[in-house]
């Protein structure tokens, strides 16, 4: 739930309760204050009628009082406390039934007990009662949209620096060139604080970054010397004719290792660099012909495999860099012919949507996650591990997908632009 | 040709100049840029191997140095990066070549002759070794004026073997060289086999003389 919605809907609930609490009392309250003012009247009524009854010694005529009509009833010797009620009468056409306010009392003349009820209409004071609560309803309800409007309008006000705030968090990245977390104009102090250890949290996360990243690429470096150093030494003793075939066959070993650990080398460096976004030579690649020339670089390796290939390469441009798309291609086209058996296939597909690479190989599906993973490779591959991470993080870069999929016999990886 | 090393890794140094030194090339190594300068105030060299990556500076510092001295020879840069800007950076204050480490002593060699040769060479770029002639402008080869038709692959590898002429070459260096970025590692070299044997072939036809010996299990000497 959103901020504003969570707040607004508190606010109105709150409100709602101490609207219909205070409109009860409200409403408790006008009614108490009008049926005293009734009673008072009733009671002045029933008073100047006793007091008629006492001088006259008879019941009055119902013209003679024109204010409050009084009813009689002879009820012998039994005597009644003076009392006030809510009644309904029918109104003398009789369609009609009105609530009204009542006193009832005893009055005495002539040896007899009189039960004298005087009623007045309520009517007046209920359609006052009702005009008020209409109003406050009224009100209540203008107030409600107002409360929402005027909380959503002071909500995003007051509001704004934090959702800039959290845009900002949300486009945060390492490899991107820092900018300053924006700063609240309204200067509310939380949000200032806010603002500021942001600021400071990516500040450090920057420097350890670059602190690590720094360390790779040394790391790296430093490792491509003493390499050197194997490799040309090697080449220098290789020379020397005296050498054994035991002793020649250990040589190769150190340079098929130490080419293993140089190309290891190049590929964390290349990681690190896409992981950062460092090669950003973009230009518009044509696909089609980028695997065509792959596919004639290849042609020795394919030829030795025998490996059959088909095309079926619709035009495609992408907005890449050359050298990570290359990349890309040769990984995963390397992939197929090394993976491959003798007299196998391999099909590539391209189309507006996606590049499929497939190939025959080995009988069963490889693990999904892993194969992505740092690493992760054969036993009996002499590969680096790392070249499907490299594939996959370049993807990644340009917002791709790869995949993998077996759909026996072959082995099909595929992006997905 | 005279030669001046400036690497600041001795060992790396040394075995440079073993590989450099013969055929009567001489070789001289500075470990920093103060002595490659004192080096290069003193005397003239037909080509410089240059690390960027020294204890008192950057190799940058002496290409400009080379720059305003207009000193004639061709530099080829040793690194350690392989980022494109810094390559572009050498390029542009005038070095002939950019080698990335680790790198095999034929492929130094082998370039190192290319600029050598482009630098000394007017008119005609023609290579002579024995009975054979590559006109690398045109790139063609002939043996005693008859054409000899390579594939582009036969070709490359036939410069390589004539700039490390008596030098035994390893597998690993034919690979780099020829499918340097393309090659599947830890492949077998299968593939490459067949392309010497291709060569090996074409040249014997045409020349009567094997020039290749392989070297069990490591790599081949065209000699």
């Amino acid at each position: 739930m959103k901020l504003l919605s969570k707040y607004t809907l508190v606010n109105l609930f709150v409100s709602l309760g101490i609207f219909v609490i205070g409109g009860i009392i409200y409403f408790k309250a006008i009614s108490y204050l009008s049926d005293q003012q009734l009673d008072r009247d009733l009671t002045e009524e029933y008073a100047e009628k006793v007091s008629f009854i006492d001088q006259h010694q008879r019941l009055p005529k119902p013209f003679e009082f024109d204010t409050y009509e009084a009813k009689f009833r002879d009820i012998g010797q039994y005597t009644e406390p003076i009392r006030f009620l809510d009644t309904i009468v029918s109104t003398n056409s009789g369609d009609k039934i009105i609530s009204c306010r009542a006193i009832k009392g005893t009055v005495r003349f002539k040896g007899r007990n009189y039960e004298m009820t005087v009623t007045a209409s309520t009517e007046a004071t209920q359609s006052v009662v009702k005009l008020v609560s209409t109003i406050t309803i009224a009100l209540v309800i203008l107030l409600f949209i107002a409360l929402l409007v005027v909380n959503r309008i002071v909500f995003k006000s007051i509001w704004a620096p934090f959702y800039k705030l959290l845009e900002h968090l949300k486009d945060f990245s390492l490899a991107k060139s820092p900018s300053q977390p924006p700063v609240d104009p309204m200067k509310i102090v939380e949000f200032k604080e806010l603002s500021h250890a942001i600021e400071l949290m990516e500040e450090r996360a920057r420097d350890e970054y670059q602190s690590l990243k720094s360390f790779t690429e040394n790391a790296s470096h430093e490792m491509t010397t003493p390499v050197a150093v194997i490799n040309s030494n090697l080449d220098n003793l290789i020379q020397d004719e005296s050498l054994t075939k035991s002793q020649l066959e250990q040589l190769e070993g150190i340079y098929s290792a130490s080419r293993r650990l140089s190309h290891l080398n190049q590929s964390l460096l290349l990681l690190v660099k896409i992981d950062n976004g460092l090669i950003h030579d973009l230009a518009e690649v044509d696909l089609a012909n980028c695997v065509k020339v792959k596919i004639k670089q290849f042609g020795e390796l394919l030829q030795d495999k025998n490996v059959k290939i088909s095309l079926n390469l619709l035009p495609k441009t992408i907005k890449a860099s050359n050298y990570l798309v290359d990349i890309l291609i040769t990984n995963l086209l390397s992939n197929a012919i090394r993976h491959n058996y003798y007299d196998g296939e391999i099909a590539i597909v391209l189309d507006e949507t996606m590049l499929l690479i497939e190939n025959t190989g080995k009988s069963e599906t490889l693990d999904n996650h892993r194969i992505f993973e740092r690493f992760q490779k054969e036993p009996s591959s002499e590969g680096t591990g790392l070249g499907l991470t490299i594939a996959k993080n370049i993807c990644l870069s340009y917002g791709f997908k790869l995949e993998y999929q077996f759909a026996p016999p072959y082995h099909r990886f595929y992006i997905l632009f | 040709m005279k030669l001046l090393i400036i690497e600041d890794e001795l060992i790396l140094a040394k075995s440079i100049n073993t590989y450099l030194a013969s055929e009567g090339n001489i070789c001289e190594i500075a470990a920093d840029v103060h002595s490659a300068i004192d080096k290069l105030s003193l005397y003239e060299y037909d080509a410089i191997v240059l690390d960027i990556g020294l204890p008192d500076g950057t190799g940058l510092e002496i290409l400009n140095y080379l720059k305003s001295s207009r000193n004639d020879g061709g530099v080829i840069i040793i690194s350690a990066r392989n980022a494109l800007d810094d390559r572009l950076t050498a390029l542009n204050l005038g070095a002939d070549d950019y080698l990335v480490k680790p790198f095999h002593l034929a492929e130094l060699k082998a370039r190192i002759m290319a600029i050598y040769r482009r630098r000394n060479f007017q008119g005609q770029n023609l290579l002579d070794y024995e009975q054979i002639t590559v006109d690398l402008d045109k790139k063609e080869v002939n043996i005693e004026g008859k054409p000899l038709v390579l594939t582009k692959k036969e070709f490359d590898m036939l410069l390589y073997f004539i700039a490390n002429k008596d030098k035994v070459i390893s597998h690993n260096a034919l690979v780099d060289h020829l499918w340097r970025d393309e090659v599947i590692w830890g492949e077998s070299f299968d593939f490459l086999y067949t392309h010497i044997k291709n060569l090996r072939k074409k040249l014997t036809d045409a020349t009567g003389k094997d020039y290749f010996s392989s070297v069990y299990g490591i790599g081949y000497k065209f000699n």
